[in-house]
């Protein structure tokens, strides 16, 4: 199990699209993957959940990978989440 | 006949027999069955998913090739939350555990999942409950049936009647023998609005009681140049419809052929025509366009739906992508016109409960309150200025005195100095001008003006402010009359103080399209009009018409008209001795 807190950095937060994109990537790995923020814990495979946290701009989220590919997943998690969700106009 | 007044959200006239979408609902009561259903009934929902899943990919597809990535992002969302294991596990657990019919299953759980997104605070985040009731809806219909039936069923062209319309649904209607549409709700720039632009299918939306008051089979006008649906118009109406929709065809076509013609008219006085432009409904028609220049950016919509202020960056790269697309000509970049009903969800300083938000905090008021939100906008402004040739011009709205003007200049100039600190300089010189909106600064514009490198005048607000009529009430609507003598004389007195001292006066709002006043604004000497890329070759092709000297002698005369019906009598006798 792997676990690491990552900052929201992105202007907007996680809206919708960046939801979006934690979703998709989520779902192609095998292992178990959770966002917590605050105190709500999410299936990151899960876009409501995703968007339930709520997370805006300046805010920090714990990733939680377990499983087979949990190393692939969270560098792919953290990936995103440093690249912005690459939010363009 | 009944006629409702809406908003026009898509251009063009149909008529036709009406025809009214089956209601689908999300109903609360919890219909249980028998332990031995819940097979088939899981199969039910699972064929639903399956089926709502393959017209979000269609939907998807369309949208793209229509309209492009930022709209088909949104259909990827939906996919997403279709296909989120929240959603599915959830109904299947309340039909085999819970024995629950598909149908309440699914109802609970969209309502249990909306509730949650109602627990969050911030208002942008729990505005998503309505993306997960637009895919709950959807499959909702494919579980009942029918949906696809009844557009497959439509035999003879119709018009739809809806309490609302999804995206996906709006883009198969040409295919459908669906002429035109008209729904309860829905705004100019919903999606659905948007789409039907696109499409070219006349709609009106926003008729609040439309679905009820219209039956099957009824006869319906629907009127997307003046947002009105007519039920069931009896035959003189019809006729005058009938006779306008086919000047229409004739129009759109001959339009197409003065695009690349001179706005000028018939004895040779040319009038600079801008477009207002908007980038999220940049179709391929309107970049077509031939035109003078940018004549109106608003920036509001920036502002709106997002938890923080734009960046620099984020601003930049817009007004990049919008000066490029302009090449050199004037691009006029309004600064946020926020506050009244354009209230962005970020915390704002010094803004509380406005009982009378028109007259409240709004426009430039807001923006000197809020420094920084200015600053920002300021220097995105001036860093595109430095990187494009375009005649950059940046305006100030809802402007009420001199002080406001040299407060934004003051801004304006130390943000220059900045640029200047790091060597870059506007490749043209940027001009700074106000919007002329509030009757006040339209009366003392003199004490303003060595101050303005512009004018530009705001005529939806001008005239609400003048006549103090807000246009939204309706037991007073119709007392907003741009006829009015105090616009005609407040609109003369601004282009002649403006013009004494040797600048440019330019006017948007709705009169800049109106056929009737465009002879009396060129007769007051106007040196440019904007309008709606939609309207623009009809103006255009209004003015190529017109004789200069003829709009002078009348817009001379109607300032000495002492009452609307006299001006709008002069008005009407020209266009017959015209015709």
């Amino acid at each position: 199990m792997i676990q690491q807190d990552i900052q929201v950095t992105n202007r907007l937060g996680i809206h919708a699209r960046p939801a979006a994109l934690i979703t998709q990537t989520a779902c192609g790995f095998t292992c178990d993957i959770r966002l917590a923020k605050d105190n709500i814990t999410v299936d990151a495979k899960s876009i409501m959940g995703v968007m339930m946290l709520a997370a805006e701009c300046g805010s920090s989220v714990h990733l939680i990978t377990d499983g087979a590919d949990e190393k692939e997943a969270a560098a792919a998690l953290k990936k995103l989440f440093d690249d912005k969700f690459n939010e363009e106009f | 006949m009944l006629v409702l007044k809406g908003v026009a959200a898509s251009p063009g006239i149909a008529i036709g027999p009406a025809i009214s979408l089956p209601g689908e609902t999300i109903t609360v009561s919890r219909q249980y069955i028998a332990a031995s259903e819940a097979s088939s009934e899981l199969q039910k929902i699972l064929s639903a998913i399956k089926k709502t899943s393959e017209e979000l990919d269609l939907c998807e597809r369309k949208v793209q090739a229509s309209l492009g990535t930022e709209y088909a992002n949104l259909m990827s969302t939906h996919k997403l939350i279709l296909q989120d294991p929240a959603l599915k596990n959830s109904i299947v657990k309340k039909i085999s555990k819970e024995f629950l019919s598909a149908r309440s299953a699914l109802s609970l759980t969209l309502q249990e999942l909306a509730a949650n997104f109602e627990k969050i605070e911030d208002p942008f985040f729990k505005e998503r409950r309505s993306d997960i009731f637009d895919v709950g809806k959807r499959l909702l219909a494919n579980l009942i049936g029918g949906k696809q039936e009844f557009f497959a069923s439509i035999q003879n062209p119709s018009l739809l009647v809806a309490h609302d319309l999804f995206p996906s649904d709006t883009i198969s209607l040409p295919e459908n023998n669906i002429m035109g549409f008209c729904t309860d709700l829905g705004g100019k720039t919903s999606h659905t609005a948007l789409l039907a632009q696109s499409l070219n299918i006349p709609a009106v939306v926003g008729l609040s009681s439309a679905s009820k008051d219209v039956k099957n089979g009824d006869l319906l006008i629907v009127d997307g140049e003046n947002g009105l649906l007519v039920i069931n118009p009896d035959r003189y109406t019809l006729a005058n419809y009938r006779k306008i929709q086919k000047e229409l065809k004739k129009t759109e076509s001959l339009l197409k052929t003065i695009n690349h013609l001179p706005v000028i008219t018939q004895d040779g006085h040319s009038v600079g025509l801008y477009v207002n432009y908007d980038p999220r409904t940049d179709t391929k028609e309107n970049k077509r366009l031939v035109t003078d220049g940018l004549g109106l950016l608003r920036t509001e919509f920036l502002f709106m739906n997002t938890p923080q202020p734009p960046s620099e960056d984020l601003q930049h790269s817009l007004y990049l992508a919008v000066a490029k697309r302009f090449d050199m000509r004037p691009v006029t970049i309004r600064l946020a016109d926020l506050g009244a009903d354009k209230m962005p969800d970020f915390p704002l300083d010094e803004i509380d409960e406005d009982d009378n938000p028109f007259m409240g905090c709004r426009g430039v008021r807001l923006l000197l309150k809020n420094p920084d939100l200015l600053h920002t906008q300021l220097r995105a402004i001036i860093r595109t200025a430095c990187e494009v040739p375009a005649q950059v011009r940046i305006m100030i709205p809802m402007v009420s005195s001199v002080e406001e003007v040299r407060h934004v200049r003051r801004a304006f100039e130390k943000t220059l100095k900045e640029f200047e600190n790091e060597n870059k300089k506007p490749v043209n010189k940027i001009a700074l001008g106000a919007m002329i909106e509030v009757p006040a600064a339209a009366i003392a514009l003199d004490g303003m003006i060595n101050d303005l490198d512009f004018v530009s005048i705001g005529t939806n607000d001008l005239i609400q402010y003048l006549v103090a009529v807000d246009r939204v009430n309706p037991d007073v609507a119709h007392m907003y009359d741009p006829c009015h003598p105090a616009v005609g004389r407040t609109i003369h007195s601004i282009i002649q103080t403006t013009h004494q001292r040797g600048k440019l006066v330019t006017l948007c709002g709705e009169i800049a399209a109106d056929s009737k006043m465009l002879p009396l604004l060129l007769g007051w000497h106007v040196d440019g009009l904007s309008v709606t890329p939609r309207m623009y070759l009809r103006v255009k092709n209004v003015i190529r018409n017109l004789n200069f000297e003829t709009c002078s002698d009348l817009a001379q005369a109607a300032l000495l008209m002492g009452s609307s019906e006299e001006i709008r009598n002069l008005i009407e006798q020209n266009q017959h001795e015209d015709s």
